[in-house]
């Protein structure tokens, strides 16, 4: 009998998991180490040799699907539409809706604008999103006359209105977007996860075994709606913006795994803030110290807004920082305290099962096997494209995505540059480092030269002078 | 090697090919300054913000450019290749010539386009912008330009006039909002008919079939005369447009020209003020302009009228004939041996027929071609070939004489 086709199918990581874990459950499709709670990203089913999965971070699954890497994916159609935005022409079909993690993908700002008409007289519209292409679609078609997006890794409902006149974002209903002080422009998406599969695939594989129970069960779902776009706003005299005065420090604080070590040194530096410790994340905790103003965004998004001055200080990861400056060098961030916290290495990852030590003799064996092109996926691009170069690869590729690296290795990428705090994910899905690229720790960050005085001064002063007394306390890792 | 490494989408261009390039850019250069402009270039990279600004491009194709953020680009400004050369140059002149109250300009450079597969994403225009209060002489003078420039080629232009007026005040009088001209506009340029039904419905007094009027061309201005008859009575909006078509169209068929005119030309529909034109070469559009009066003050805070057109030098070089070599030399020299004694007689018999501007080769191929072939040796010259003859000279100055002289022959 003829051995079936392997069907490459790509999950997703995140809360998201439990429930699509169900839903295979429930259609017979049990995936052995998939639910909540797992770390593995490199699964199979069984019963099922012919199945081979993979778990990705929901952003990057499109991506996969329409690589033709997997053959059938499951994400949010708020990630098909964020690709297809800008790439419209990428085979990839919508099969079916699963009814799971059902939102909206909304156009938004801050309370005091009463519709898009408003937006129509500012001189440059600032918009922030972990959906930059929709963002940006948005912004064309309503014709804004000048708009920057700003591509965020999260926590964009903590943007409007100091850092983003809109945002565009995925939340349950329109009650949340209201709750979280935010004034809905458009609906642009009604999302929720579905089947996608990659359009060749569909047309020439046999994906029956997986595609027949996941379309035969009950969908709980509305079927697929369009993108919606807004009209082109009518022209409107523009007002250039000036930016009020500021009277305060702006600083900002890391959500995410960085959280723990950065309430630890706050706490060592005699700071706490309410809204922000070891079990309460706040976008805008409540500051003691006058003069102080606190937001709670993604690490990752920190260089940005301080090298634009919205931000005068924030504590972020070394890495987040050299990423930036990797990408933009002529960039206004500095790094001026090491807070000695949070250490985890940077670290170029292959394969357990690759025979070598050295990023030298992988490039020697990959040279000797024929491969004239190394995938590098990472969720630093800057990085390892510096990486890359430095180590002359020659001919590389680098794979931007959004998290879940350990699924990549080896089938869609031949090395990573991964962080990693432990090593034990790495070993747990059959990776090891072979060159170590840099110790990060958490360090605070400003821009070079800014001019501050007065009261901005003094807090700022005796911000870095805590902070530096609680790094100086730590034992030097 | 199985995969390329050229960018997809991006061309190289060969000998051949640039010298049909150079012909074309050469033809289009001695116009223009025949007709009084002058050349610019601007930068590859410019700003975004330059072309969303200027509401001159669609969101359809904004999101085909080339943009990304550069090395300064943390303040998240975002770069493009540029995507057309209209708008660099009015940004050009409002940050550097905004002074002269007429600016005639021109340029030869790429534009860069995402387009899907194989298909080309890097093009090559042959541009005129003509800045300041012309109307409607300037318009003229442009397609002048455009059509000398084509028949320098030896090709014969054809010429398509329209004003995006004449849609737009039939699709505002019938109540469509902006969005909904646009894509109105966009059917009827794609040949779908039924549009003109559906905004005919919308105006049940005009009395008149806008499919029998609009859909098809017409000819110069007794069909503008009839369009005026048939829809100024409900269309009164149509006036200005009509009167500054009829004025260009006058011009040019009193000058010996038979411009055909369709109502729907243009998809730029927001961004054409007035009279437009395309230059076709049998059944293909080689080129097109038109006027922008607000383009000026979208770029900088200045109301300057402007109007210009564009050559698509791609579309241009495929209708040109094949060119022979142009790697006609007048003297072809070898050395008669690899000797220093010998290469350096070579060079120095080289050297004084390029002063004297002759064409020579020595080096590689081609000596075939050349009418005179000389082998070069320490103690003298040979001399073969149409012109050589089998003679042989002592000196330089013997051979240069010889070619001197045969050459007045």
């Amino acid at each position: 009998m003829r051995k079936p086709a392997v069907i490459k199918l790509a999950l997703p990581a995140g809360d998201i998991r439990g429930p699509v874990a169900e839903r295979l459950e429930a259609a017979g499709l049990h995936v052995e180490g998939y639910g909540e709670g797992s770390r593995s990203y490199r699964l199979s089913l069984p019963d099922r040799d012919e199945v081979t999965v993979r778990v990705f971070r929901e952003k990057d699954i499109p991506v996969q699907v329409a690589l033709g890497s997997y053959d059938l994916g499951v994400c949010n159609l708020a990630w098909v539409a964020e690709m297809r935005a800008r790439f419209p022409e990428q085979p990839i079909v919508s099969v079916r809706d699963l009814g799971i993690g059902r939102c909206g993908i909304y156009a938004a700002s801050a309370q005091g604008v009463s519709g898009l008409a408003d937006l129509s007289s500012l001189a440059v519209v600032r918009m922030a999103s972990d959906y930059p292409n929709l963002a940006d679609a948005f912004a064309a078609a309503a014709r804004f006359p000048a708009y920057r997006v700003q591509a965020i890794w999260g926590a964009a409902e903590a943007y409007p209105p100091e850092d983003a006149d809109v945002v565009v974002v995925a939340v349950a209903d329109e009650r949340v977007l209201r709750e979280r002080g935010l004034v809905p422009l458009l609906r642009l998406l009604e999302s929720s996860a579905w089947l996608i599969a990659n359009a060749d695939s569909l047309a020439k594989k046999d994906l029956s075994s997986v595609l027949g129970p996941l379309v035969a069960g009950a969908s709980e779902g509305a079927g697929a709606s369009g993108l919606r776009l807004p009209t082109p706003l009518p022209a409107a005299g523009r007002r250039a913006r000036r930016p009020p005065e500021r009277l305060v420090i702006r600083m900002a604080l890391p959500d995410g795994h960085q959280q723990r070590h950065v309430v630890e040194a706050l706490s060592a530096a005699g700071l706490e803030f309410e809204g922000y410790d070891m079990s309460r994340t706040e976008r805008r905790p409540v500051s003691p110290l006058a003069g102080l103003e606190i937001k709670v965004i993604r690490p990752q998004d920190m260089p940005q807004l301080v090298a634009t001055g919205e931000i005068d200080l924030a504590v972020t990861g070394r890495d987040c920082l050299l990423e930036h400056l990797y990408r933009f060098p002529s960039s206004p961030v500095e790094e001026i305290q090491d807070l000695q916290r949070g250490q985890y290495n940077l670290s170029a990852v292959v394969s357990e099962e690759l025979p070598v030590s050295t990023i030298g003799e992988a490039l020697d064996l990959w040279r000797s096997q024929g491969k004239t092109s190394i995938r590098i996926a990472s969720e630093y691009p800057g990085l390892a494209d510096h990486y890359a170069r430095s180590r002359h690869l020659w001919r590389y590729q680098i794979i931007p995505i959004a998290g879940a690296s350990e699924g990549y290795v080896p089938e869609d990428a031949e090395l990573l540059i991964e962080g990693t705090e432990t090593g034990r994910t790495l070993a747990e899905n059959g990776l090891k480092a072979i060159d170590l690229l840099f110790r990060s720790t958490t360090c605070l960050i400003a821009r070079k030269g800014a001019a501050l005085s007065g009261q901005r001064r003094e807090v700022f002063d005796e911000l870095v002078a805590a902070l530096r007394r609680s790094a100086e306390a730590v034992e030097p890792v | 090697m199985n995969r390329s490494m050229r960018c997809r989408g991006m061309r190289d261009m060969l000998p051949p090919e640039m010298r049909r390039f150079r012909r074309i850019e050469e033809a289009f250069r001695e116009v223009c300054q025949g007709w009084g402009y002058d050349e610019v270039r601007t930068p590859t990279i410019e700003q975004l913000h330059l072309f969303t600004s200027a509401g001159t491009l669609s969101p359809q194709t904004l999101g085909r450019v080339y943009s990304f953020l550069d090395w300064d680009g943390w303040s998240g400004e975002r770069v493009v290749l540029r995507p057309d050369s209209t708008i660099p140059t009015a940004r050009l002149y409002v940050e550097a010539m905004q002074e002269a109250r007429w600016a005639k300009l021109f340029y030869t450079q790429n534009v860069f386009r995402f387009a899907q597969g194989d298909e080309s994403r890097e093009g090559s225009q042959c541009g005129v912008e003509l800045i300041g209060d012309t109307e409607p002489e300037g318009d003229v003078e442009l397609i002048l330009m455009g059509c000398e420039t084509l028949r320098r080629l030896g090709l014969e232009p054809e010429l398509r006039l329209s004003d995006p007026g004449i849609l737009r005040a039939v699709l505002a009088r019938a109540g469509f909002e902006v969005a909904e001209q646009l894509a109105l506009s966009g059917r009827i340029l794609d040949g779908d008919i039924a549009a003109l039904d559906e905004i005919q419905e919308r105006l049940p007094d005009t009395g008149v079939s806008l499919r029998a009027l609009l859909a098809s061309e017409g000819e110069g201005v007794p069909y503008l005369n009839n369009l005026r008859s048939a829809l100024l009575p409900t269309i009164p909006e149509m006036e200005k447009p009509l009167d500054e078509l009829t004025a260009v169209v006058t011009i040019l068929t009193d000058s010996g020209h038979r411009p055909r005119i369709s109502p729907a030309l243009v998809r730029d529909f927001e961004y054409y003020t007035g009279p437009v034109f395309h230059f076709l070469v049998g059944e293909r559009t080689v080129g097109g302009g038109g006027r922008y009066d607000a383009l000026i003050s979208l770029v900088g805070d200045l109301s300057r009228p402007a109007s210009g057109f564009a050559l698509e030098v791609d579309l241009l070089m495929e209708l040109l004939p094949g060119e022979g070599s142009e790697g006609v030399f007048e003297v072809a020299i070898r050395p008669a041996s690899e000797g220093t004694a010998d290469l350096v007689a070579t060079f120095r018999l080289a050297s004084a027929l390029r002063e004297g501007d002759r064409s020579v080769t020595v080096a590689g191929s081609g000596d075939g071609r050349a009418a005179w072939q000389v082998v070069a040796a320490a103690d003298g010259f040979a001399l073969s070939g149409d012109g050589g003859a089998g003679r042989r000279l002592a000196s330089v100055d013997e051979v240069v004489r010889a070619i001197a002289e045969a050459s007045r022959d």
